[in-house]
């Protein structure tokens, strides 16, 4: 996939993740809308990428954890917890379909892996979120993306 | 009622347990195996079982951790469930081994043969997480089911619930990797893990959901949970479809559109619609799990298939109604008793009240800490002493594949050391020695099978120079054997042996170099190095991970295949040889 994109999938998934946990929170409202996420990250995949290419089985799953590490700044209670549990997501999106390529001969891809898997650690340790880290975050998570 | 399924459990069990003993009397012959499906039903089996060996996990775990309360009862039941149907998922691999008794050589560690494991193997991996998430499960049904009355117990039972967290989604991802690690195209997928994890919670869900029928409860949560499940499912079985081209129509219509019947109410608001919307769950993800091992459509299933199918069920089924009525007081405590409520109020689950915790303050984590730290540790120290002895082997490996172990070590050394504390509470001083007893005969026992005792086959040696062999009926050499009885040891072979050590007699590299330890290749100068009469005595007794075949195969048919080998090393060579000359010529 071209970097151009990328970075497109990487702004749908920021555009998502506005209209998740708006108002009442309801259990088929929000798996609705998930499922509708999913779906269409799997369409755009396949829009815009090759159905051969190994390294993008997971790229539909890769694009809703982000929107859900997106999402998590609109919460209004339990936001370190649901920070850490869908960075964990992503890391663990990116650590399995990474072990199952390996296997494939595809090399395992560590820097994004351990930057994942670090800011998710990091995480654990912030105290109220303020907007400002909310920014930080999200440009880690961008960073992320689109550098690794 | 409850007897009424005893007794039908009970019917599906009796020939479940004849199809279960033919199975490991004939080995993986009995399955419907072929060309096609060289894994036979017990993998699909053990898929299905492990899926909803999640329920309990999920919705008491998960549910707590995340402050969604729940009825206590109906989180244990969950809880129940998932031991009785993990029991049942963990038969099959076992089965699928094909040298049950010698199951414990997966376990990662060196024994005193000097036999390792290969631990980038995902049955290595299947083990360990099977094994950590049982003895976890376990710990934790008792420690919820004490809780009540126990202060010290309910102290863990929240910490207990943070590490079954990762866990049971682990088991079910490296379940995944089972499949998603081969060569075979139709099961390679990055996107297996969440879909394995995916189909395994919706599959957990119907059956809890169907248990709450059965106990004359109700759950919406669980319902809508189950719904937002089928649509996930859908999404995957697209995304599959989309990828690699094939759909299966019938397991879309059972798990995803039958489903969405939830929405008319009439369906709704009875307990014979809810009952037939979960079991079209069921029914629909165990027919996904049948299809993906057999690609052909499942048309090949024979009766010894079937039965074991009807093993599953009517085992988990007893063991769970057995366990329910005699654990009922516990699980019920003050509430009413199994059958005497006709629905639950249609409440939503309540919240619990919001509070702060600034980082790492929370008393989980004061809890888990130090466990933790243990737990990482043990793991730190196995990893390096596995990769050094893997490098002192010569075993070629990758550092990802060691990721998968990380998890259960972890995860299982927190969750005895977390249990210690209640434990050495309670126990006293009595107690205390009955511990000190268990702890010697545990390390009596891990001596036992690190010395391999347990390894030597059962039964009588049977020589290979026995009574029922007549030496000079063979042939001498390998060139005299007759096209009959070459053709007669082929079909032996490729029925008996190549599942491991390939038709071409080079190894399957895909049930050996990942499923065993890694064993050396029968060359032709290795094999004429261990001459034919130990060879023979190998394939009748048995040895390290090669099942012993004696009553099974003739004296005379061990020697014919030994010889067949020979002849499949000597054709080797003579490839090798002429590849050697085809290169030399190019230059």
């Amino acid at each position: 996939m071209t970097p151009l994109m990328s970075s497109l999938a990487c702004v749908m998934a920021l555009a998502q993740a506005f209209f998740l946990w708006r108002g009442k929170i309801r259990l088929l409202k929000e798996g609705l809308l998930l499922f509708g996420f999913f779906v269409i990250s799997c369409v755009f995949t396949l829009l815009v990428g090759s159905p051969n290419d190994p390294q993008l089985e997971h790229y539909p799953l890769q694009m809703l954890a982000l929107c859900l590490c997106f999402s998590t700044t609109s919460l209004p209670r339990y936001r370190r917890r649901y920070l850490v549990m869908a960075q964990a997501l992503w890391f663990w999106v990116v650590l399995f379909g990474g072990i199952s390529l390996a296997y494939r001969g595809i090399e395992f891809p560590w820097a994004r892996a351990l930057a994942i898997l670090a800011l998710c650690c990091s995480s654990t340790l912030l105290s109220r979120i303020s907007k400002e880290m909310e920014f930080c975050l999200m440009v880690f998570w961008i960073a992320i993306w689109i550098l690794f | 009622m409850v007897r009424i399924l005893f007794i039908v459990f009970l019917c599906l069990l009796v020939p479940g347990l004849a199809s279960m003993g033919y199975s490991l009397w004939q080995g993986p012959a009995a399955w419907s195996v072929d060309t096609d499906v060289f894994w036979g039903l017990p993998i699909s089996l053990f898929v299905f079982w492990i899926g909803l060996a999640h329920a309990g996990t999920l919705i008491s775990a998960i549910f707590l951790v995340l402050d969604v309360k729940m009825e206590r009862r109906t989180s244990i039941l969950a809880e129940l469930a998932t031991l009785c149907a993990l029991v049942v998922a963990a038969i099959f691999p076992l089965m699928h081994l094909g040298v049950i008794e010698n199951f414990y050589m997966v376990a990662p560690y060196m024994d005193s043969r000097g036999s390792m494991a290969n631990v980038c193997s995902p049955l290595v991996w299947d083990f360990c997480c099977i094994l950590a998430y049982g003895f976890l499960s376990v710990v934790y049904l008792i420690v919820h089911m004490l809780s009540e009355k126990s202060a010290v117990a309910a102290s863990i039972h929240r910490p207990l619930a943070w590490l079954l967290f990762p866990m049971v989604l682990w088991v079910h991802t490296v379940v995944s990797l089972d499949f998603a690690a081969t060569f075979v195209p139709a099961w390679r997928g990055a996107f297996f893990p969440i879909y394995f994890i995916v189909g395994a919670v919706f599959s957990g869900l119907a059956m809890v959901n169907i248990m709450l029928c059965g106990e004359g409860y109700r759950m919406r949560q669980l319902e809508k949970l189950m719904l937002v499940g089928s649509w996930f499912l859908g999404a995957f079985l697209l995304w599959d479809w989309a990828l690699k081209g094939d759909l299966n129509v019938v397991v879309l219509i059972f798990a995803v559109l039958l489903p969405q019947f939830w929405f008319v109410s009439a369906v709704r608001e009875s307990t014979l619609g809810r009952v037939l919307v979960a079991s079209s769950v069921l029914v629909g993800m165990l027919l996904e799990r049948v299809f993906l091992v057999f690609p052909t459509g499942g048309s090949g299933i024979g009766w010894v298939d079937l039965g074991l199918i009807c093993f599953g069920f009517g085992l988990f089924g007893v063991i769970f109604l057995v366990a329910r009525l005699k654990l009922s007081r516990l699980i019920e405590g003050e509430e009413v008793l199994m059958g005497e409520v006709e629905e639950s109020a249609p409440k939503r689950p309540a919240t619990v009240k919001f509070a702060y915790f600034p980082p790492l303050t929370t008393p989980e984590f004061r809890a888990l800490r130090f466990p933790l730290l243990l737990g990482i540790l043990s793991c730190v120290l196995f990893l390096v002493w596995v990769v050094g002895c893997l490098e002192e082997n010569g075993i070629a490996f990758s550092d990802v594949n060691l990721i998968p172990l990380t998890c259960p070590i972890v995860t299982a050394v927190a969750g005895f050391v977390l249990c210690l504390r209640p434990l050495v509470f309670h126990i006293g001083k009595v107690g205390g020695i009955v511990m000190v007893a268990l702890a010697v005969l545990l390390g009596v026992l891990a001596g036992m099978v690190y010395g391999g005792v347990m390894s030597v086959p059962s039964g009588s040696v049977v020589s290979s120079t026995g009574d029922m062999f007549d030496v000079n009926a063979l042939p001498d050499s390998t060139s005299s054997l007759d096209s009959v009885a070459v053709i007669r040891t082929k079909a032996v072979f490729e029925a008996r042996c190549a599942g491991c050590h390939g038709a071409d007699g080079r190894l399957n590299e895909k049930f050996v170099r990942e499923y065993y330890p890694v064993p050396q290749d029968l060359d032709l100068a290795r094999m004429d190095a261990l001459g034919e009469d130990s060879l023979v005595n190998v394939v009748l007794n048995g040895r390290t991970n090669m099942n012993p075949y004696a009553g099974r195969i003739s004296p005379q048919m061990a020697r014919g295949l030994v010889r067949y080998m020979r002849l499949l090393a000597e054709s080797a060579r003579a490839d090798g040889v002429r590849a050697k000359a085809g290169e030399g010529g190019g230059e």
